[in-house]
C-alpha cells in the first residue's frame, strides 16, 4: 500500500477525507482498487475515466442486480455512459459507506431507483425496480397480476399524496421509517 | 394517470426545479443559476453530507469560506470550532468502535448470511461489552478491596481446608472452588470499621451493575421500540420497505445475490397470499371457525402440557440431585462421572427443555392456521416464557428446599473436603470430620455457575458434535435422502434467546457469584468464535427472511424481563422476612445486614444531607412527588395524540394541495 499512498498528495487525501465519509485508510484502499482498474499506460488522476464495463467487474458490484444504475447515478460523464472518474468513485464508496447519513443514501437510493431520471418513481420505475429485486429472467419475474397488485400496494401505502407516483419526499419518509435500510445500503471494499 | 407530468408547465414548478437542480448539478453549473443551486444546501451540514458529485463539493466549499469572510469574526470562528469538535468526536467513536476488531468477520458473515445473521452477531458483541465493563466494575469494586482487606490470610475462622485440585471442581464449581473469590463466600469480613467498608463497596458495586445494565439495555429497547412505534401499525408500510430497502447492498456472491432473489421473491409472495389469506379468514364460515378454535385450544392445552411437563422434569431433577447430596455417603461411593451427572442434572434437564421444546413449539404453531408473521412470534413468546420461567421455576425450588432446610431448624453442618485421592479417578469425595458452616448463598452461586458453564459445554456438544458432523454427512453423501432432512440454517431467534438466557443466568448469579461476569465475558468471546464457525463451515443461509428491527426490539425486551426477574430475585433475596430464609453465617453480610451497613453509611454523612435524605424519603415529598409524574406523563400521552391528530390533518392536507395542483393544471392545459 505503500506505494499507492505516495502516488496520492496528502494534501489531496486530506480533502478527499473532508469532502466524504470515508477514513484515510479506506480512500488509500479505493485508490489502490481503482489503479488496479485503470490500464497500465494509463495514470490516475481526477480526470481518468475508467468504463463502466470495467467498474462492473469489482466483485462489490458484480452481483448487484442495480450495479449499472450504480454507475449512471455516479458518474459525471457528459456522454452518459456510467463511466467514472477517481472522484466519482469516491463519492460513491461515500455514498455507501458505514458513516454516510440516511439523509445522503436514501437520496441516491431514489436516484438509483429512479430508472428514467424523471425525478419521481412511476409505475414503470417500480415494475422494473420489482423486477430488478426478484431477478429479470422468464421464469423469476412475478406474473403480470401479481405486480400489477404488488404496485397497487406499494403506491396505497407509500403514495401520500395519491397522485399515482413516489416522489423524493415521499421515498425519504418511507424509508426514514426503515431502520434496516441503512445498513443495506452499503458497499464497503 | 402520469400524463400530466409530460405538461411543459410542470416543468416550471418550483418544487420540480429544485429537484432537477439536486439531480443534475452539472447542467446547472453552465446555467446562470449555479450560484442559487449551491447556496441551497444549509451551512451546518458537513460537505461529505451533500448528495451531490465532488466536483460541486468544493465549489460549495469555496463559496462557504467566502461567506465565512462575510460573517463577523465571532461566527466563523465558533463555526470552525464547531465542525473541529465535531470532527474530533467523530474520530473518537472511530476509535472506540476499532478497538473492538471483528469487524470484518461481521462484514463477511454479512456478505454470506445477511443482515439478520450478522444482527445477532452484533447483539452478541454488545452484550460481550456489557459484561465486560461490568467485569472491570467487580474486579474494582468489589475483589481489589476484598483481596487487599485480606492480605495473605487463607484459613477462614480458623479452618483451614486442605484440597486437591481437580478438573471436576472446575466444571462443578465445588471443591476447591468454594474458597475462591468466585463465590460469595469468599467475602467475608470480621466485624469492623475496616468490614464494613467492604461489604458497603460489594453492595455499591452490585447496584452499580444493576443500574448500569438497566440504563444500558433500557436505552437500546427505547431506540428501537420507536422505530417500531413509529413505524407501527396505524401507518404500516411494510411492503414499502421490502422494496425499498430490500436489496442488501453489501451482498458480493454470485449465489448470495440469487439466494437473496429467491428470498425477496418468495416474501413478496407470501404477502400477496397473505392477502388471499386475509379474504379467506373473512370467508370462513362459522363451522370452519369453531372447528379451528377447538383445534387451536387443544394444541394451546398441548403447549400448556409440554410446558408443564418441563417444569415438573426440572422439579424432579432438582429434588433428585439435593437428595443424592443431602446423603454424603451414597455420594461419596459413587464414581466421579455419577457424581458429575446428579450434579449437574437440573442443569442438563433445563438445557435439554430449551432445546428441544421451542422447536416443538414451531411445529406446532404450523397448524394453528395463522399468519406467518403470528406464528413466528408466537413461537418466540412461548420460547421465552419457557427459557425464563424454567430458570424462575428452578430458583424456586431452590428456595422452597432451602425454607424446609431452615424450617427443620437442621443447620447444616457438612464437609466438602476431600482427602487426596487414593484411587485412579480425579476426584473421590470422602468424608472427614472437618466440619464448615454451609452457606447457601455459595450454593446458589455454584447452581448458577454451573447453569453458566453447562450453557457453554451444551452449545460446543451441539456445534462439534453434531452439527459438524450432520455437515460432513451432508457434504459426503449430498444425494442421500438423510442429507436432504439435515438441512441447516442458522435459526436467529433460537440462537438469540440463548444469549439471553444465558445474560440472566449471569445477573442472578452475579450478587453470590461475583466473577459470574467474568466468566460470561469469556465465555461470550468463545461463543462469538464457536458460532463464526458454526455459521461459516456449517450453516446454509436461511430460507426464511428475517426482519432485524421489529425482532431485535423483542430482543431487547426479553433481555430487560431476564433483568427484571433478576433484580427481582435479588431484592427479594436480600430481605430475608419475605423468604423467611435467614441469611447464613458467611459473606460480606455475615456480621452485618444490608440495612445496617445502608444505616451506618447514612450516619456518617454530614448532618445537612442526614436531614435531606431523610425528608426525601418522608410522605411530605414522596406524594406531591408521584403526582407530579402523573401530570408529566398525561402531559406526554396528551402530547402523543396532538401530534398523531396533526399527522392526520398534514396528510390530508397533502392530498388536498396536490389535487388542487392537478386541477389548476388541467385547467391551464385545457385553456392553452
Amino acid at each position: 500500500m505503500g506505494a499507492t499512498a505516495s502516488q496520492l498528495p496528502k494534501d489531496l487525501l486530506s480533502e478527499y477525507q473532508e469532502l466524504t465519509f470515508l477514513t484515510k485508510q479506506e480512500i488509500l484502499l479505493a485508490h489502490k482498487r481503482f489503479t488496479e482498474l485503470v490500464t497500465r499506460e494509463g495514470r490516475t488522476s481526477a480526470v481518468t475515466r475508467v468504463p463502466m464495463e470495467k467498474i462492473l467487474t469489482l466483485p462489490e458490484l458484480k452481483s448487484n442486480p442495480f450495479r449499472k444504475r450504480i454507475c449512471h447515478v455516479f458518474s459525471t460523464s457528459e456522454l452518459k455512459d456510467g463511466s467514472l472518474t477517481f472522484e466519482d468513485f469516491l463519492d460513491l464508496l461515500s455514498a455507501f459507506s458505514d458513516s454516510a447519513t440516511l439523509e445522503i443514501k436514501s437520496h441516491y437510493a431514489f436516484r438509483i431507483f429512479d430508472f428514467d431520471d424523471d425525478g419521481t418513481l412511476d409505475q414503470g420505475d417500480l415494475e422494473k425496480l420489482v423486477n430488478c429485486l426478484t431477478g429479470d429472467t422468464e421464469d423469476t419475474r412475478l406474473t403480470t397480476e401479481e405486480m400489477r397488485q404488488l404496485i397497487s400496494n406499494i403506491l396505497e401505502e407509500s403514495d401520500i399524496d395519491k397522485d399515482g407516483t413516489v416522489n423524493l419526499s415521499e421515498f425519504q419518509h418511507v424509508i426514514s421509517r426503515s431502520p434496516d435500510f441503512v445498513s443495506s445500503f452499503k458497499i464497503v471494499l | 394517470m402520469t400524463a400530466y407530468y409530460h405538461t411543459e408547465i410542470y416543468q416550471h414548478l418550483p418544487s420540480s426545479q429544485s429537484h432537477r437542480r439536486q439531480l443534475r448539478p452539472q447542467d446547472g453549473e453552465t446555467s446562470d443559476d449555479s450560484p442559487l443551486m449551491v447556496r441551497d444546501w444549509n451551512p451546518s451540514l458537513p460537505l461529505s453530507a451533500l448528495p451531490i458529485c465532488m466536483q460541486m463539493k468544493r465549489l460549495t466549499n469555496d463559496l462557504r469560506q467566502q461567506q465565512r469572510h462575510n460573517l463577523g469574526n465571532w461566527k466563523s470562528w465558533s463555526q470552525i470550532q464547531y465542525i473541529k469538535l465535531k470532527r474530533s468526536r467523530d474520530q473518537f467513536y472511530k476509535v472506540a468502535s476499532s478497538l473492538f476488531q471483528w469487524r470484518h468477520t461481521l462484514i463477511k458473515i454479512e456478505g454470506r448470511f445477511g443482515m439478520g445473521v450478522k444482527a445477532y452477531f452484533v447483539f452478541l458483541k454488545y452484550l460481550l461489552g456489557l459484561n465486560l465493563i461490568l467485569s472491570i466494575i467487580i474486579i474494582g469494586a468489589v475483589l481489589i478491596p476484598t483481596l487487599v482487606y485480606k492480605g495473605n490470610v487463607e484459613c477462614l475462622k480458623g479452618i483451614c481446608i486442605r484440597e486437591k485440585f481437580s478438573v471436576l471442581d472446575i466444571v462443578l464449581g465445588s471443591g476447591v472452588l468454594q474458597n475462591t473469590p468466585l463465590f460469595y463466600g469468599y467475602y467475608e469480613c470480621e466485624s469492623g470499621e475496616k468490614c464494613m467498608n467492604n461489604s458497603l463497596l460489594f453492595l455499591l458495586g452490585m447496584t452499580c451493575i444493576f443500574v448500569l445494565s438497566l440504563v444500558m439495555v433500557i436505552r437500546r429497547t427505547v431506540i428501537g421500540y420507536k422505530h417500531t412505534w413509529i413505524t407501527g401499525s396505524h401507518n404500516n408500510v411494510s411492503i414499502s420497505h421490502k422494496i425499498f430497502s430490500g436489496w442488501d447492498f453489501c451482498i458480493q456472491d454470485d449465489s448470495a445475490a440469487m439466494l437473496k432473489h429467491n428470498l425477496i421473491r418468495n416474501e413478496l409472495k407470501m404477502d400477496l397470499e397473505d392477502h388471499v389469506f386475509h379474504r379467506r379468514v373473512s370467508q370462513r364460515t362459522l363451522r370452519q371457525w369453531i372447528s379451528l378454535y377447538v383445534l387451536r385450544i387443544l394444541l394451546n392445552v398441548l403447549v400448556l402440557a409440554l410446558l408443564g411437563g418441563s417444569f415438573y422434569m426440572i422439579f424432579v431433577a432438582t429434588r433428585y440431585s439435593k437428595e443424592k447430596k443431602k446423603s454424603n455417603v451414597a455420594l461419596s461411593q459413587d464414581s466421579w462421572i455419577i457424581n458429575l451427572i446428579v450434579g449437574y442434572l437440573p442443569a442438563i434437564t433445563i438445557t435439554t427443555a430449551n432445546y428441544l421444546l421451542p422447536r416443538a413449539f414451531r411445529k406446532i404453531s404450523v397448524f394453528e392456521d395463522y399468519s406467518l408473521t403470528v406464528q413466528l412470534n408466537l413461537t418466540l413468546i412461548r420460547s421465552t416464557f419457557l427459557k425464563l420461567a424454567s430458570l424462575g421455576i428452578y430458583i424456586l425450588f431452590l428456595y422452597k428446599w432451602r425454607k424446609s432446610d431452615n424450617q427443620n431448624g437442621e443447620i447444616s453442618f457438612r464437609c466438602e473436603c476431600q482427602t487426596p485421592p487414593n484411587s485412579t479417578f480425579p476426584s473421590n469425595n470422602t468424608t472427614e470430620g472437618v466440619q464448615f458452616v454451609m452457606c447457601w448463598e455459595n450454593d446458589f452461586g455454584k447452581q448458577m455457575y454451573q447453569l453458566s458453564v453447562f450453557d457453554l459445554l451444551a452449545s460446543f456438544i451441539n456445534i462439534f458434535f453434531i452439527s459438524f458432523p450432520t455437515k460432513w454427512i451432508r457434504e459426503r453423501y449430498p444425494l442421500s435422502v438423510l442429507a436432504r432432512r439435515l438441512n441447516q440454517q442458522f435459526e436467529i431467534t433460537l440462537h438469540v434467546l440463548d444469549l439471553v438466557y444465558s445474560q440472566t443466568v449471569t445477573w442472578m448469579g452475579v450478587f453470590y457469584c461475583p466473577l459470574l461476569t467474568c466468566i460470561a465475558t469469556v465465555k461470550l468471546t468463545a461463543v462469538f468464535y464457536m458460532k463464526k464457525f458454526f455459521v461459516l463451515r456449517c450453516c446454509a443461509p436461511a430460507q426464511k427472511m428475517f426482519r432485524t428491527h421489529s425482532s431485535l426490539v423483542l430482543f431487547h425486551f426479553t433481555l430487560l424481563l431476564g433483568l427484571l426477574i433478576a433484580a427481582i430475585h435479588l431484592s427479594v433475596s436480600l430481605g430475608d422476612d419475605v423468604t423467611g430464609i435467614r441469611p447464613s453465617p458467611c459473606g460480606p453480610f455475615s456480621s452485618i445486614t444490608v440495612s445496617e451497613v445502608l444505616s451506618k453509611s447514612v450516619g456518617i454523612l454530614p448532618d445537612f444531607v442526614q436531614s435531606a435524605l431523610r425528608t426525601m424519603n418522608s410522605k411530605a415529598v414522596g406524594l406531591p412527588l408521584i403526582m407530579v409524574e402523573i401530570v408529566i406523563l398525561t402531559c406526554f400521552a396528551s402530547r402523543g395524540q396532538a401530534n398523531n391528530k396533526t399527522i392526520e390533518r398534514l396528510k390530508g392536507m397533502l392530498v388536498m394541495c396536490n389535487s388542487d395542483k392537478r386541477f389548476l393544471l388541467k385547467q391551464h392545459s385545457s385553456g392553452m
